[in-house]
C-alpha cells in the first residue's frame, strides 16, 4: 500500500463544528412556513378490539386542520421480511400493547393539537393480554396475530454437526440458564418526523433514520406512491443504536397528516413517546449447554433461547439471529445446536440493539469461566483455546477472511496484566473479560450493496454523491476522508451530499455495521474511477504514462518525481476544455450468499467480513451496598484498519459505556402489566460522567482483504464484549456467578449473602 | 379549554433584549426554540434529568425546559448560539471538535455551555471536578473519556 496522507489520521470530523455551534439542524429544529403540529392519539389497552372511532368532535375543533385514523391509511402492513407484515400503521382492527397508534391529528399548535386528541371517542373492548413468554406460550392462551400459533413469532433452527455426539465425548458439560430484561436505546434526541407534498404529489420527509433508503421503499408501499416521489431527505440525526433501522408509524402518520392538511406537519415524541413507541431491546432468557474437552475446547453447544419480541414482528427473524451467529463467529466449535423464539407478548415492539441480548452475550462468556474454574483454566486461557482464526468457517459456512482475535485477547491482557492480577486479588476485588465478534452487513438483496458518485468542480474541489447516512459515528468524515485520499485532495475541498434519497444512489444503511466497509468502499472506487479518467489529461500534460501518475495534496505528479506535477484544478480544467468533463462512478456489492435466509436457509455466506473483540474489566464490590467501582477497563478491538483512531476509540469508549456501565450495572425496564414505568431518563438510570472508569482503547489491525484501507466494522462491537467483562469480573469478585442480569447490588447482596451461608 | 392571557415579557439572550408576547405557561426552552428560533438548545428528557436543554442564566447552568420564560425576565441568557464569535469557534467549541468531544451532537450544546460554567468559576478544574460538573448532562454516544479531554484542553492549564 502507498503511503496515506489522510486515512489512518486523527483529524477532526467534519460534521461537528456545525454540531458544537447549534447550527446543525435536527428533524425537530426544522420549521417550514404554516407548519402544523402533529399529535398521535394512543391505545390505553394492551390488548383490545377497536369498535369505533368517532373524531367527529376532534375536527371540529377550530385550529384542527387534520385528523387521521386507520380509514385514511391504505392498509398495508409493514414488515421487515415478507413473512412478517403484520403490523399497519394505525391498526383497523385492534391495538396490541399500551401505546400503540390509533389516530393523529394535526393543528396550528400543540396545545390545540392536545385538545383534538381528548375529544376522539375510540370504542374499545378490552381483551385478555398477555405480558410475559410464560403466559403467551401457554396453551390455550389468546393469540395475538391469528396467524402465530403459540404466539410464536419465529423459530430460528441451527443445526451443525452432531452435538449429541459432542456432548457424549465431552470431558465436561454443564447447563445454565441466563436472564434479562428489556433495555432501551436513550437516543439523546427523541423520534420526530416533518413532512410536506407539494402540489404535484412529491413528499418530502425528514426523520432519524438509519438509512434513508430504507425509509423510503417501505413508504412508498404503505402510502402506495411511486418511490421517486418519496424523498427522504438528509438531516443531523441524534443517535440510533439499532432503534432507527425501520420505517416509524410516525413516519406515515405523518405523510398521511400532511397530504389530509394539504400543508406540512411535523410530530416530535415525548421521551416516553420514543421508548414506548419506537422499538426496546429483547429481554430474553437463553439456556446455554457446553461440552468441552479436557483443555476447555468446546466440543458441542446447545443453546435454547426464547425472546420477548413485544407485539409485532419489526425484524424478528434477524433480531432471533444475531445474538447466536455474533457468537458461533467469535468462538469456534464444531458441533452445535440453536433453537431461538420470538415470542409476541402485548408489551412495545422490540428491535436490534447494540448487545443484541445481554443474557446471551453474557451467558456464553460467563459460563466459559465457570467451565474453566472446574478444569482449573483462567479465563483468557479459555478463550484463546477456542478462539475463531483467521481462514476458519463458522458453523453456519462463512468463511472468516481476516481475523485477530487472539491478538485482541493477548494485548487486552497484557495491558490490564491479568497473569499479575489473575486468582492474586483481594476479596470483593475482581477482573474479568468478554470476547466478541460483529458482522460487517447482512444479505440484504438489491438493497444490500451502495454506489456512489464523484463529480469534480473546476476548481479542483469535488462533491461526493452517496447514501450513507450518519447517525453520529463519524460516517461522513470516513467518506470524505477515503475520497480526499483516494483523489489527492484535501478534505475541505470535498462537498458532501448524502443521506438524500432523491439524488444519492440506493445504499444498505448503517444498521448493519456495514458503512465503513460498503458504502465507503463505493467512495473509494467512485474516487479511484474519476482519478483514473483524470489521470489521462494530466499523463499528456506530463508526457507521462497514466499507469505511473499518483496524486497528493492537491496535485498530480509522477511517481517518484514529485517535481513532475501539475495542479488538481489545471488537470480538470484541461478536460473541460477538451469538452471531456470528468465525473467517477463507483459501487460496492459485498461478496455474500444471497441464498442465505435467515429462516428457511441460515447456511452460507453471511457477511463479507467479521470483526473480533476482546473488553477486560477489573472492580471492586461493597458488600455491604452490593455497589460496583469500575476501577479500569480495556477494550481492544480488530477493526481491520483505524480509518481514523480518535473516531474508533470514541466508539470503543461508547460502546463500553452502554453495553457494560450501563448495560450491565443500572438499565432496565420496570413494568406493571403492559404498562412501562421508568420510560425516561429520571428513573432509567443511564451512566453519568462521574460513574465511569478509565477505558484504554486498543486498536487491533488485522488489514482486512477486501475492506476499504484493510478497514471493517468498529463501532457497535465493544459493548458486546464489554458487557461480557462486566459480568465476568463482578462475579470474580464475590466468588459466585450470577445468571440474570443487570448486577444490581440488590442481586449482588443476595449472591453474597447466598455464598456465605453455604460456606 | 380556555387559553391563558398572553403576556408580554422583556427577555436578554445572548446580549439583545427581545419584547415577547407569550402565554405565561411556556418554558424558556420552548420561546427560545419557537420565538426566538434558537434552536440549539434540545429537549431530550423534558423533566430535567438529561441536562440536553441547558442554558446559562446570569452565567450559571438551568434546564431550560423546567424554567417558565416569565422567569428569566431581567437575567442574562447565555445559548450556545451566543458563544463565539461570527464565523469562529469559542475555544471550549474549538477542543470539543478537536478532542472528538462530538458524535451525534444533540447533548453537545449542554455539554459546551456547562464547561463554560465550569470554567469561567473554575479555570483549572481536576477531572474529578470536570465530571462532577458535567453530572447531570447526559451522552449517550461518547462514554464521556473525550468530553473530559477537550474541557481539561481548554482549561488555563491545557491552553
Amino acid at each position: 500500500m502507498e503511503e496515506l496522507s489522510i486515512i489512518g489520521k486523527s483529524a477532526g470530523r467534519v460534521d461537528t463544528a456545525a454540531k458544537a455551534t447549534g447550527e446543525a439542524l435536527y428533524t425537530a429544529d426544522l420549521s417550514l412556513p404554516r407548519m402544523l403540529v402533529g399529535k398521535v392519539l394512543r391505545s390505553p389497552f394492551a390488548h383490545a378490539r377497536i369498535r369505533a372511532i368517532d373524531t367527529s368532535r376532534a375536527e371540529r375543533l377550530p385550529g384542527v386542520k387534520a385528523v387521521v385514523t386507520s380509514a385514511d391509511s391504505t392498509g398495508e402492513k409493514w414488515g421487515v421480511f415478507r413473512y412478517t407484515q403484520d403490523q399497519a400503521f394505525l391498526p383497523p382492527d385492534k391495538v396490541r400493547f399500551i401505546g400503540e397508534e390509533v389516530a393523529a391529528v394535526a393543528a396550528i399548535d400543540e396545545d390545540t393539537a392536545l385538545e383534538a386528541l381528548t375529544l376522539i371517542k375510540v370504542d374499545y373492548e378490552e381483551l385478555p393480554a398477555l405480558f410475559t413468554m410464560e403466559e403467551a406460550m401457554r396453551p390455550g392462551a389468546v393469540l395475538i396475530h391469528d396467524s402465530n400459533p403459540g404466539n410464536i413469532n419465529v423459530h430460528v433452527k441451527i443445526d451443525v454437526g452432531s452435538v449429541e455426539k459432542g456432548f457424549s465425548v465431552s470431558y465436561h458439560v454443564r447447563e445454565d440458564t441466563f436472564t434479562a430484561p428489556e433495555e432501551s436505546y436513550f437516543q439523546a434526541e427523541p423520534y420526530a418526523v416533518a413532512a410536506s407534498f407539494d402540489s404535484t404529489g412529491n413528499l418530502e420527509i425528514w426523520m432519524p433514520n438509519a438509512g434513508p433508503h430504507l425509509k423510503a421503499k417501505p413508504l412508498s408501499n404503505c402510502l402506495r406512491m411511486p418511490l421517486n416521489k418519496v424523498r427522504v431527505r438528509k438531516i443531523t440525526i441524534g443517535g440510533a443504536f439499532g432503534g432507527r433501522s425501520e420505517i416509524s408509524p410516525a413516519d406515515v402518520i405523518c405523510a398521511l397528516l400532511s397530504r389530509k392538511a394539504g400543508l406540512p406537519v411535523r410530530i416530535v415524541y415525548t421521551r416516553e413517546e420514543n421508548t414506548v413507541a419506537t422499538r426496546l431491546a429483547h429481554s430474553m432468557t437463553a439456556t446455554i449447554k457446553t461440552g468441552v474437552d479436557r483443555e476447555g475446547r468446546v466440543l458441542a453447544r446447545d443453546i435454547t433461547c426464547h425472546m420477548d419480541g413485544g407485539a409485532y414482528s419489526s425484524t424478528g427473524p434477524i433480531a432471533t439471529s444475531v445474538p447466536f451467529l455474533c457468537m458461533e463467529q467469535a468462538y469456534r466449535m464444531e458441533n452445535v445446536r440453536y433453537n431461538g423464539y420470538r415470542v409476541f407478548t402485548n408489551k412495545p415492539i422490540r428491535g436490534m440493539f447494540r448487545t443484541h441480548g445481554r443474557a446471551f452475550a453474557c451467558g456464553v462468556d460467563l459460563q466459559l469461566d465457570m467451565i474453566g474454574l472446574e478444569l482449573g483454566i483462567d479465563p483468557v486461557t479459555m478463550r484463546l483455546r477456542n478462539a475463531r482464526q483467521a481462514g476458519d468457517y463458522t458453523p453456519t459456512r462463512s468463511l472468516v477472511p481476516s481475523c485477530a482475535m487472539t491478538e485482541t485477547i493477548e494485548r487486552a491482557a497484557s495491558a490490564a496484566r491479568w497473569k499479575e492480577k489473575w486468582g492474586k486479588l483481594p476479596p470483593f476485588h475482581g477482573i474479568g473479560i468478554g470476547c466478541n465478534s460483529v458482522q460487517t452487513g447482512f444479505p440484504m438483496g438489491i438493497r444490500g450493496g451502495s454506489s456512489a458518485f464523484i463529480k469534480f468542480n473546476e476548481d479542483g474541489g469535488a462533491t461526493v454523491i452517496s447514501g450513507v447516512v450518519d447517525n453520529g459515528q463519524g460516517n461522513e468524515n470516513m467518506l470524505v476522508q477515503i475520497a480526499a485520499e483516494e483523489l489527492g485532495i484535501l478534505p475541505e475541498d470535498i462537498q458532501l451530499i448524502n443521506a438524500d434519497t432523491e439524488v444519492t444512489p440506493s445504499d444498505p444503511g448503517s444498521y448493519s455495521m456495514c458503512e465503513t466497509f460498503v458504502g465507503g468502499n463505493a467512495v473509494r472506487l467512485a474516487a479511484i474511477d474519476a482519478k483514473k479518467k483524470i489521470f489521462k489529461f494530466a499523463a499528456r500534460a506530463l508526457e507521462a504514462n497514466p499507469d505511473d501518475l499518483t496524486a497528493r495534496g492537491r496535485k498530480i505528479f509522477v511517481k517518484g518525481e514529485p517535481e513532475r506535477s501539475i495542479p488538481f484544478a489545471r488537470a480538470i480544467r484541461m478536460a473541460l476544455a477538451k469538452g471531456e468533463p470528468v465525473s467517477g462512478e463507483g459501487s460496492y456489492w459485498p461478496k455474500v450468499d444471497s441464498r442465505r435466509e435467515w429462516v428457511e436457509n441460515p447456511s452460507g455466506q453471511l457477511s463479507e467480513t467479521f470483526s473480533f473483540g476482546t473488553t477486560i474489566a477489573e472492580v471492586k464490590i461493597d458488600p455491604e451496598t452490593g455497589l460496583v467501582d469500575v476501577l479500569e477497563t480495556w477494550a481492544s478491538q480488530d477493526v481491520g484498519f483505524a480509518l481514523n483512531p480518535k473516531v474508533i476509540e470514541g466508539q470503543f469508549e461508547g460502546g463500553l459505556t452502554m453495553g457494560g456501565q450501563g448495560g450491565m450495572l443500572t438499565e432496565y425496564h420496570l413494568w406493571d402489566g403492559g404498562r412501562l414505568l421508568n420510560p425516561d431518563q429520571a428513573e432509567y438510570r443511564l451512566p453519568l460522567a462521574p460513574d465511569m472508569p478509565k477505558i484504554n482503547s486498543i486498536i487491533v489491525e488485522s488489514h482486512d482483504p477486501a475492506g476499504p484501507y484493510g478497514a471493517k466494522e468498529a463501532g457497535m462491537s465493544i459493548a458486546m464484549s464489554a458487557a461480557q467483562a462486566y459480568v465476568s469480573a463482578v462475579c470474580n469478585a464475590i466468588g459466585v456467578p450470577i445468571k440474570e442480569y443487570p448486577l444490581t447490588p440488590d442481586k449482588i447482596i443476595a449472591a453474597i449473602e447466598k455464598k456465605s451461608k453455604k460456606a | 379549554m380556555v387559553k391563558a392571557e398572553k403576556k408580554k415579557i422583556n427577555l436578554r439572550v445572548n446580549g439583545e433584549v427581545h419584547t415577547l408576547l407569550v402565554a405565561p405557561h411556556l418554558t424558556l426552552l420552548e420561546v427560545l426554540r419557537e420565538e426566538l428560533h434558537l434552536t440549539g438548545a434540545k429537549e431530550s428528557c423534558g423533566r430535567g434529568a438529561c441536562g440536553t436543554c441547558t442554558v446559562l442564566l446570569d452565567g450559571e447552568p438551568v434546564r431550560s425546559c423546567l424554567l417558565l420564560a416569565a422567569e428569566a425576565e431581567g437575567r442574562q441568557v447565555t445559548t450556545i448560539e451566543g458563544l463565539g464569535r461570527q464565523g469562529a469557534l469559542h475555544p471550549i467549541q474549538e477542543a470539543f471538535v478537536a478532542h472528538h468531544a462530538v458524535q451525534c451532537g444533540f447533548c453537545t450544546p449542554g455539554m459546551v455551555l456547562t464547561a463554560k460554567a465550569l470554567l469561567d468559576k473554575t479555570p483549572d478544574p481536576t477531572d474529578e471536578e470536570i465530571r462532577l460538573a458535567l453530572s447531570g448532562n447526559i451522552c449517550r454516544c461518547t462514554g464521556y473519556a473525550k468530553i473530559v479531554e477537550a474541557v481539561k484542553a481548554a482549561s488555563d492549564k491545557g491552553k
